[in-house]
């Protein structure tokens, strides 16, 4: 027990100085499309999208590409944390309206 | 008598299946989907040379209720060689996303399973344990141990140990392939020799098919065989979700 105390907060410690080190990327949702569409990204680091929805109704995030279903609500942020990617292009889709909700991470 | 010994054998093989993983067993990811509701249909069969089939099925609704807590209500039913299909327990199954997909070395998740038998004398069945998932680009492994545990049940009460896995190539959304495996090691603090341990593995398939909006069809089955001697010799089991 008096090992784990400290060996856990060490744990949080490592794992917050990570998660603050991890690069940002704003994408808005707006009239049912991301903006922006394309989203460059660094290869081989682990990146967080910062996705706005400032669409009144709910959208889902969906990338069968990057392994990330997620659902935003209308009028609210939501954090998506993707990679390390290797170099290529990962489509998404917002699911809830596919047929305009589309984009692509590009990692490079 | 030989219709009670019937009876007896049919009974003994249901309380034995209800201490351990049922055929429709599935392995369960961490990730929660917020707002989103499903019907989940199981069903699982399994065969051992010298024992009666077992066969069990489920039926389930879901809703994701926060963007961590998905929970599902089951109705489980179940049956053995040629005896007739039966109601077997409500299942009261909670999911919890404890952290964000890909934000740290593994996805953590939390499983909460609360189950009420049919048959009184199995009292109540609580299982939990940790679902963890890592990605290593297009592979996909699940590792979840799971802790079992009968109270106000005739036998003795004791917390047994559970495992699933499975690692899955997310080759296309509409089909993915892989492998799964489920065990049984015997009590938590002291598993059960080997011969008495179930282990089972083999292929996975899984996939979603897009319907448009927020409906889907999500699809999942394995063909697993025999890994320790006391496990069945075959199983095949399978899961259809309807999202919406």
């Amino acid at each position: 027990m008096r090992i784990a105390v400290p060996a856990l907060g060490l744990l949080l410690f490592v794992t917050a100085a990570v998660a603050a080190e991890v690069p940002e990327f704003p994408l808005t949702i707006r009239d049912h499309r991301f903006t922006p569409a394309e989203i460059r990204v660094p290869a081989n680091v682990k990146v967080r999208l910062v996705v706005d929805n400032q669409d009144a109704a709910p959208e889902e995030f969906d990338s069968h590409a990057l392994n990330r279903e997620k659902v935003i609500p209308g009028k609210s942020k939501a954090t998506i944390f993707i990679g390390p990617l290797a170099p290529g292009r990962y489509p998404f889709i917002g699911e809830f309206n596919a047929a305009t909700a589309q984009g692509v991470v590009i990692a490079q | 008598m030989k219709r009670t010994v019937h009876v007896v054998a049919i009974a003994a093989a249901l309380c034995a299946q209800s201490a351990h993983a049922d055929p429709d067993d599935y392995v369960a990811t961490p990730a929660v989907e917020y707002g989103e509701r499903e019907i989940e249909l199981r069903f699982g069969t399994a065969s051992k040379s010298g024992a009666e089939r077992l066969s069990a099925a489920s039926l389930a609704f879901g809703y994701g209720v926060t963007p961590w807590w998905a929970t599902e209500v089951y109705g489980k039913f179940n049956r053995a060689g040629g005896a007739a299909t039966h109601f077997d327990a409500v299942e009261w199954e909670n999911k919890f996303q404890l952290t964000e997909p890909g934000q740290y070395f593994v996805d953590l998740g939390l499983l909460v399973e609360l189950e009420y038998p049919q048959d009184r004398a199995e009292g109540y069945e609580l299982r939990l344990g940790p679902l963890l998932q890592k990605d290593f680009g297009r592979v996909q492994v699940n590792t979840n141990f799971l802790l079992e545990r009968h109270y106000r049940a005739t036998e003795p009460e004791v917390t047994e140990l559970g495992y699933q896995w499975q690692v899955k190539y997310r080759w296309r959304e509409d089909f993915e392939f892989g492998a799964q495996g489920f065990g049984d090691m015997g009590q938590w603090d002291r598993w059960d020799a080997a011969h008495d341990q179930k282990h089972t593995l083999g292929p996975a398939i899984f996939g979603k098919i897009n319907l448009g909006g927020r409906q889907a069809l999500r699809y999942d089955a394995a063909y697993l065989f025999k890994a320790s001697s006391a496990a069945p010799d075959r199983t095949l089991r399978m899961q259809l979700e309807y999202e919406f």
